[in-house]
């Protein structure tokens, strides 16, 4: 379709919105309510210009041409137009620059500037305001209003994490759409009308796992972030743009430091795995960072006591004590969310050391890496979705880009300018085609409010259900736990019929590796894709790089229970778990690579300060199998250094130094096996899923656990974290106890109730959640790093109520 | 927390709840926010947060969304309105035309101020915007029924008939006060078929 826009031709496709048109062209139009990603509506008005169109005789059919030039004559529009809720047409004239646009345009800054408080010098969010922006290069610079402005609530909490500030707010309904076009959960809404309106919520806190958002779409310092609030000013923040770590989508996120501290997390755009999102453990899990309990210099034991040592001195100690074991007697653990970097420098040290026992954790028996990978955008344009677990807590993400799905739009194509500033296909409540989801949960998990259909299995019977609709799928009879036959045959029949048929599972499937097999054959069967969620950020690429024992009984908890005499722990506290802890004091060398102290660190002969995600360089393949660049921001964390910097130091304590560096072996290795150059990586990302590794056989030996009373369940907060994360854990509260109305009535327990329990060897406390959603006679407690997805037998024995604080 | 004692409105009224989502077509439950919103405004005279969170359920939105639209129409209350729900109209026309010392003087004579019910529940006094009736200003709404031309003489008699309950009809003469439009009448069911 040709357009005009300022004077300039342009071809573009049918149902280009006309701002698209602007900007395709080069110029600008300024606006406000318009978002990448959400439906344009048109209320802020900003976005004005005069357009005009050509138009057919009705009787004819030809163009009604100019008399003068006889070219086809172009009818303006009576008024200014909003460019972003107008599609193009043929032969469309869009002028941003005409004597009437840019009055409208001014006109609509001083309007929009009626009510907002000129309080810029103190407002969180300037310098990197849309509306301080826009008023400069589109605003007059005076008013004609000489009243007084509204006044309004300036601080009002919408939760522990947003902060509301009624008077600033102009009202693009931003915020509002973002609620109900993209997580689904309708928690804001104007109040009143007119002059009166105002944002507000009623129900309690906004209920969502995504809220942090629209701190970053408020085109205006409304929203606010309450754990930067009052903190620096946009120009004094490095911005670092970096892979989040927080789980295994990878999101894009830019870290603002300043002065060596962490001080906001703000989403950036990846159009292939977040697009602009990102949800709150993400964006306000952070703060831990900045702790002043951060172990910040290595310490070695003295007696009783750590004591400061430089790097080198314990690199010598660690050399020392290894030197003397016999082969396979040392043991390297990672935790999930290392880089692969971290992983090679692991295999390195473990091949120096000649040992097999290296793991990463938390894992589970079964392959994250599926046969037949879908990525994130194949998901958003998915027609028969199943998933089976709980994705909103394992990778929030998924479910956001489930709902595209279900809205039935497809990525947009990109323009130069970037991602669409108005899709004219998206609209406000889209009815969603839920029939197209159907989720399994052994609980009742957040994604069924949008599901067509939704079951509610016994805990552990992923593998019957799998292997039941495989045979369904196969044309054979049989019926599946939880399902009808008639919902099973529906379900199998969907996904059949369906171009783009994707099956989504967890922790709960890969647990056993019999139920992931089953998994893996029913999605042949029906000819659909898989995601797999992994427990953490790094858990395909771990695996893929084979961080992984050379035999089945050197793994994880084969090491805790003794089978090494030295170990070197990244990140992970086993020694929570009282069983381990008596195990690994018999060790002769513990090294405990940690950013805080713990029941770990207190067993240590060694501990090194270890960086967290956000100061690590690095890479990570998220779960589409897709690698991410990690990028460091400069906050101050002693000498803390990651794994990397460890086994290199210890390499280099035992004058083993090969002729290259680690970085340049893992540079090379990841070329090999994945065919990309790390050091230069698309900045959203190079897709290489792999196969999953047909030698796991050994791993079927091992019998996975079928009974329990108790299911670890995933969680989207890092419970290890949480303690320091304030603003978080006012939000979030502690980590919950969840179970049926019948058993918390059987152990005296009440809602919100503090009670400790031994889980597994592992002291935890818990607040009482009761919820009759929940099957009677199970449990749900929230994963921790130490401790993988799954059902578990807990020694109710153990429950006690702590004190009340007085 | 919920006062489990009172009953849910819609309990005992399941028929009229079915006859309003007739109207609306699956997908479009939620258009059914209105005629549910004003089912209890009429009954109650307010629509309490019970009652909003009571909606939200039925039409399985948010009780924000509720609050939403329920909020933008001065038509419905959080709190009980008086018997007679007085609303002067301050938009433009009626402005010039005097609504606003017709205002000064309600207010006075009632002692109450933009937005207040008095204690007995016999008066609730409210400035809402234009009641499309500009050419009649100053209008004012006394519950359902439109008073136009008001002025200072007939706003006393007004008040004065209000206080002894026997508030007077409007006026027809001169093309006067009207009852509004004609009532409508319920959609038939029969002639939304095709909607959907
Ligand atoms: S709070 Fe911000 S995003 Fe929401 S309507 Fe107001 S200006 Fe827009
Ligand atoms: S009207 Fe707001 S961007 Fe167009
Ligand atoms: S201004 Fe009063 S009715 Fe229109």
């Amino acid at each position: 379709m040709k357009v005009k826009v300022n004077g300039i031709e342009l071809e573009l496709a049918p149902g280009t919105s006309a701002i698209d048109a602007v900007f395709a062209a080069g110029s600008d139009v300024p606006y406000f309510c318009s978002h990448e990603y959400m439906s344009p509506v048109g209320s802020c008005r900003m976005c004005l210009a005069k357009i005009g169109a050509p138009r057919k005789d009705r009787a004819t059919g030809n163009w009604v041409l100019d008399e003068e030039t006889g070219e086809p004559q172009i009818f303006w529009f009576p008024n200014p137009m909003a460019t972003c809720t107008t599609a193009i047409m043929e032969g469309m004239v869009i002028e941003t620059e005409a004597e009437e646009a840019v009055k409208a345009q001014r006109g609509m800054v001083e309007m929009t500037l009626i009510n907002h408080p000129l309080d810029c010098p103190i407002c969180d969010k300037g310098g990197a305001c849309e509306l301080q922006d826009r008023a400069y290069e589109y605003g007059e610079g005076i008013s004609r209003f000489e009243f007084d402005k509204r006044h309004q609530e300036k601080h009002h909490q919408l939760s522990e994490l947003i902060t509301l500030d009624r008077e600033r707010c102009i009202h693009c309904k931003r915020c509002i759409r973002f609620f109900e076009e993209v997580p689904g959960d309708e928690v804001l809404d104007f109040i009143e009308r007119g002059g009166h309106t105002y944002i507000a919520t009623v129900e309690e806190g906004l209920e969502s796992n995504f809220t942090g958002n629209i701190t970053d779409l408020c085109p205006v310092g409304a929203l606010l972030d309450r754990t930067s609030r009052f903190k620096g000013r946009n120009w004094e923040y490095e911005h670092t743009i970096t892979s989040s770590l927080d789980d295994a989508s990878g999101s894009a996120i830019v870290l603002d430091s300043r002065t060596g501290r962490l001080e906001r997390i703000k989403a950036e755009l990846n159009t292939q795995v977040n697009k602009l999102w990102i949800d709150d453990s993400t964006r306000f899990g952070y703060e831990y960072v900045n702790s002043s309990e951060r172990i910040k210099t290595p310490l070695i034991r003295k007696g009783d006591n750590l004591e400061a040592a430089s790097w080198q001195e314990v690199s010598e100690f660690i050399a020392d004590k290894l030197a003397k074991l016999a082969q396979k007697e040392a043991a390297i653990v990672l935790r999930a969310d290392s880089t692969l970097e971290e992983g090679y420098a692991a295999k390195n040290l473990a091949k120096i050391l000649e040992t097999g026992q290296i793991d990463h954790y938390p894992r589970q028996l079964a392959s994250v890496i599926p046969n037949n990978s879908a990525s994130l955008n194949d998901l958003a344009s998915s027609d028969a979705i199943f998933v089976i677990g709980d994705v909103s807590q394992n990778v929030p993400i998924v479910d956001l880009r489930i709902k595209d799905a279900l809205k039935g739009v497809a990525p947009p194509e990109m323009f130069e300018h970037g991602v669409p500033i108005a899709d004219l296909r998206l609209k406000e409540r889209m009815i969603r085609k839920k029939e197209i989801l159907t989720v399994a949960a052994p609980y009742n998990v957040d994604l069924m409010r949008h599901a067509g259909q939704a079951h509610i299995y016994e805990a552990n019977s992923e593998e019957a259900i799998f292997k039941a609709l495989t045979k369904i799928a196969n044309g054979e009879d049989s019926s599946v736990a939880a399902m009808s036959n008639e919902q099973a045959e529906a379900l199998v029949k969907r996904l059949n019929e369906a171009n783009n048929a994707i099956i989504i599972y967890d922790g709960f499937s890969l647990a056993s590796p019999a139920a992931a097999i089953a998994a893996r054959n029913f999605a042949n069967a029906v000819g659909a894709k898989e995601i797999i969620l992994g427990q953490m950020a790094n858990s395909y690429g771990l695996e893929a790089i084979q961080v992984l024992p050379s035999h089945e009984r050197y793994g994880y908890a084969e090491i805790m229970q003794g089978s090494a005499k030295a170990l070197i722990i990244s990140e992970l506290n086993p020694a929570n778990n009282s069983q381990y802890a008596q195990n690994l004091k018999e060790l002769e060398l513990l090294v405990v690579h940690s950013i805080f102290e713990n029941e770990t660190t207190a067993l240590a002969d060694v501990v090194l300060p270890a960086k967290s995600g956000y100061e690590k360089q690095g890479t990570i393949v998220n779960l589409e199998g897709r690698l991410l660049e990690v990028n460091a921001a400069p906050i101050d964390a002693g000498q803390a250094q990651d794994f990397e910097f460890l086994a290199a130091s210890i390499i280099a304590a035992l004058g083993k130094e090969g002729k290259e560096d680690l970085a340049s072996l893992a540079h090379k290795a990841i070329r090999k096996q994945f065919g990309v150059d790390s050091k230069k990586l698309d900045p959203e990302g190079d897709l290489k899923p792999l196969k999953p590794r047909a030698n796991n056989k050994a791993k079927l030996h091992i019998q996975s656990t079928n009974i329990g009373n108790a299911l670890i369940v995933p969680t989207m907060l890092r419970l290890e974290y949480i303690d320091k994360n304030p603003h978080l854990l006012a939000e979030r509260g502690a980590a919950k106890l969840t179970m049926n109305s019948i058993d918390a009535d059987a152990n005296g327990l009440k809602n919100a109730e503090i009670v400790s329990l031994d889980v597994a060897g592992i002291k935890r406390s818990f607040s009482v959640q009761i919820k009759d959603s929940v099957p009677a006679g199970l449990w749900l407690i929230p994963a921790l790093p130490e401790q993988a997805i799954g059902l578990l037998e807990l020694d109710r024995a153990s429950l006690k109520k702590e004190l009340e604080p007085a | 927390m919920m006062d489990t004692k009172i009953q849910a409105f819609f309990a005992d009224k399941q028929d009229l709840l079915s006859e309003i989502l007739e109207r609306y077509p699956d997908y479009g439950q939620r258009s059914a926010v209105m005629p549910l919103l004003r089912a209890v405004q009429d009954a109650e005279r307010h629509v309490s947060e019970l009652r909003i969170k009571e909606i939200a359920d039925i039409l399985g939105i948010s009780a924000t969304a509720v609050k939403g639209v329920m909020s933008f129409y001065s038509t419905y209350h959080e709190q009980p309105v008086g018997k007679y729900h007085i609303q002067i109209c301050s938009t433009l026309s009626c402005s010039l035309a005097g609504s606003d010392e017709m205002y000064d003087y309600l207010a006075n004579e009632l002692d109450l101020v933009n937005g207040e019910t008095d204690k007995d529940g016999q008066f609730s006094l409210q400035k809402v915007e234009c009641l499309g009736s500009c050419t009649t200003a100053p209008v004012l709404q006394i519950n359902d029924d439109y008073y136009e031309n008001v002025g200072k003489k007939r706003c006393k008699h007004l008040v004065d008939s209000m206080r002894e309950n026997k508030l007077e009809k409007p006026w027809r003469e001169r093309k006067g006060d009207h009852e509004g439009a004609e009532k409508a009448k319920p959609l038939q069911k029969t002639a939304l078929k095709g909607v959907s």
